[in-house]
């Protein structure tokens, strides 16, 4: 009986060892991330940029990490967990040039920082809808994951693209629009010289996320 | 002055009123009054991360910014320092829980200090300056940084070289929201051609502390002794002599100088009243005066165009600028609805002794109010601005991706954190300033004219 315990626990292990030599860890980069929220109001649009992204992505052997490489449509393994640092964020005009420090504060607020300081995505599930029709195309998916702001999480679904920049170094961009009442906040309203000034709800995200493949220490 | 030091790029008047609101407006104005709007105004008031702070120096000056700082959200007054014991003892009564120093060395090696303030005598910045800097802290340094250019090139060159630290020269106008604010329209042509520049700084007052000893005498009122001080052209005239180079984006060429001790002949060699004119390029000329013997008429500064003057002062310790019309001057459309007042030499109004002109059109602020209009509040708050962003993004930054790459980091701090900075005194700023201020002081001791090389003012 001891035996046929160590016998289970040993394969058991070696198949855990297994799955994970096959599962390619991509850390985040500092070069090459892009954040960007646009919002409306009664009085004019606004925006808000970044590019500090960090996080991981485990992948699996089915997932495109060398250019043209051939992948089924359907599931593929990813695990993916990202986040933004609140702060990081600033408010720009439409051209990208800096806003201003107070919408930034007020920005802040209302994602309750610090108590919430990160804006986090967990990604739960990642289909493959269409091959790129060139090796220096985007891969097109479909993902689910769950979005988390000011301390509230929601499900989201949007089209992924992947696009392999080299071996093993692959940016990730998508899009997709969300309520800020989804996540209890309330669009702000203001009043300047007078003027009642409404923001409104919808809010659509765009990010573009570099990822690589670190490479191993060398031997000492 | 170097362009690249200040404000790039020139604005046109329509640049200029596009950007203004209605309400701004109607806020400017013959004495047109020339007043920042509140928003911008209130931009200098951040909340978020504090920072926390230490002083070194609490003479005067040292004085004035632990009780500023006091009034400021974001900051975190930790330490105090001076080598004279009593100092320290009579300022920590405003910087409540600050840990009180007399080794300035003590200070720095506090790693949760994040800034400092150096307010220490000018010939003393140097050192202090450097091993600031050298202990990882961001450094707000008292205009003039120092009283040599090799002292004032040490310190620029060394707050360079340390791009990830913030540097800032106390040249509080640069700082100053209605200066800011005033920028764009001096610089868009609203005044015309520039035709001269003025400005005088006037108090009566002896300049000297009293002391218990001999010892402590010399060394409170290093500002008598030209071995030390800079005097009135440099120590004081440096905020007016910046300004004019700033405001009209344009290089000194050339300063004379004039100077008499006048009422306090009391073994200084340090005069007690000066004049200099500085050269511009283009011609543009500015008179300063400065005096301890005589109050009349306080500070101001003005600046004369073919079309308009404006005249900057601060009234009940808020800055106001007003603009004075030519009558062939071409009408903007807005001062027809701006508030307009009387001045002796424009309306004839009589001058009463001792009394400001502008003191009846305002009401009197609260303390804090003042206290948080006034220029060095200005300036410590955007220091304080600065460093926040600049160390929340490095933290940022660092536990994203690590501190290996340094490039990475500093091309972020470069293209993230830089262009949001509050406006303040760069290091080459302050060295320039700091030149024009030693060549101009010198102008006055000796009375005499100096053209100014450009390699001076090159770091």
């Amino acid at each position: 009986m001891k035996a046929k315990a160590l016998l289970l626990a040993l394969t058991l292990s070696f198949i855990a060892s297994l799955q994970a030599a096959d599962v390619i860890v991509l850390n985040s980069t500092p070069k090459g991330n892009k954040i960007r929220m646009e919002g409306t109001s009664t009085l004019h649009d606004w925006q808000v940029g970044g590019s500090l992204i960090g996080g991981t992505a485990e992948v699996g052997p089915d997932f495109p990490l060398k250019p043209g490489a051939a992948v089924k449509p359907g599931p593929v393994q990813a695990k993916v967990n990202v986040f933004i640092p609140v702060q990081q964020l600033k408010s720009v005009e439409k051209d990208g040039t800096p806003y201003k420090a107070s919408m930034d504060q007020r920005m802040y607020e209302e994602m309750k920082e610090p108590a919430n300081k990160r804006i986090t995505y967990t990604l739960t599930s990642l289909t493959l809808k269409e091959e790129p029709k060139a090796a220096d195309q985007p891969y097109t998916f479909e993902s689910v994951g769950e979005l988390c702001v000011a301390g509230v999480t929601n499900k989201i679904t949007m089209p992924v693209s992947v696009t392999v920049l080299e071996e093993n170094k692959v940016k990730f961009a998508g899009s997709t629009t969300v309520k800020m009442t989804d996540f209890k906040m309330t669009p702000p309203a203001l009043t300047v010289l007078g003027l009642g000034i409404k923001t409104g709800d919808d809010v659509k995200l765009f990010f573009e996320w570099v990822a690589v493949k670190r490479s191993a220490p060398a031997a000492k | 002055m170097n362009k690249d030091a200040s404000f790039s790029g020139e604005l046109n008047r329509r640049d200029f009123l596009r950007g203004g609101s209605v309400a701004t407006m109607m806020a400017l104005m013959g004495g047109v009054e020339l007043l920042a709007p509140a928003a911008s105004r209130a931009e200098g008031i951040g909340v978020g991360n504090k920072v926390k702070v230490g002083i070194i120096g609490l003479g005067n000056q040292g004085r004035e910014i632990v009780k500023s700082l006091g009034a400021n959200e974001k900051a975190e007054v930790v330490a105090i320092c001076d080598t004279y014991a009593a100092s320290v003892r009579k300022v920590s009564k405003d910087a409540p829980g600050a840990k009180t120093y007399e080794k300035y060395q003590d200070l720095l090696a506090d790693k949760s200090i994040q800034g400092v303030f150096i307010a220490t005598p000018t010939h003393q910045h140097l050192q202090v300056t450097l091993d600031a800097l050298q202990a990882g802290k961001h450094v707000y340094c008292e205009a003039p940084l120092a009283h040599t250019m090799e002292d004032a090139r040490a310190i620029a060159k060394a707050a360079n070289a340390l791009p990830k630290q913030i540097f800032q020269a106390g040249l509080q106008h640069r700082s100053d929201p209605q200066r800011n604010w005033l920028l764009p329209f001096i610089r868009s042509g609203s005044l015309g051609q520039f035709a001269a520049a003025r400005a005088q700084w006037h108090k009566k007052q002896s300049w000297r502390s009293a002391s218990p000893n001999p010892d402590r005498e010399k060394e409170i009122n290093w500002r008598l002794s030209r071995a030390t001080s800079l005097g009135l052209a440099g120590e004081i005239g440096i905020h007016a002599l910046d300004q004019a180079c700033w405001f009209m984006n344009r290089k000194p060429s050339a300063v004379t100088g004039f100077s008499a001790t006048m009422l306090w002949n009391d073994g200084r060699d340090v005069p007690d009243t000066v004049h200099t004119v500085t050269e511009f390029t283009g011609g543009v000329q500015q008179i300063y005066e400065a005096t301890l013997a005589n109050s009349f008429d306080a500070d101001y500064e003005m600046l004369y165009g073919t079309f308009a003057s404006v005249l900057m002062r601060e009234v009940l310790g808020q800055g106001k600028a007003w603009m004075f019309k030519e009558v062939d001057s071409p009408l903007f459309g807005w001062e027809v609805y701006a508030k307009k007042e009387q001045f002796q030499g424009e309306t004839g109004i009589a001058l009463i002794a001792g009394a400001s002109k502008q003191e009846s059109f305002t009401a009197k602020p609260d303390a804090i109010t003042l206290l948080r209009s006034s220029p060095l509040y200005n300036s410590l708050g955007n220091f304080l601005e600065n460093v926040s962003e600049q160390d929340t993004a490095m933290n940022s930054f660092i536990e994203l991706y690590g501190a290996d790459d340094q490039q990475a980091l500093l091309d972020y701090l470069k293209t993230e954190t830089a262009p949001r900075r509050k406006p303040a005194a760069s290091a080459l700023d302050g060295f320039q300033a700091t030149v024009l201020a030693i060549k101009a002081s010198e102008a006055t001791f000796n009375k005499q004219r100096i053209e100014l090389e450009e390699e001076w003012f090159a770091l």
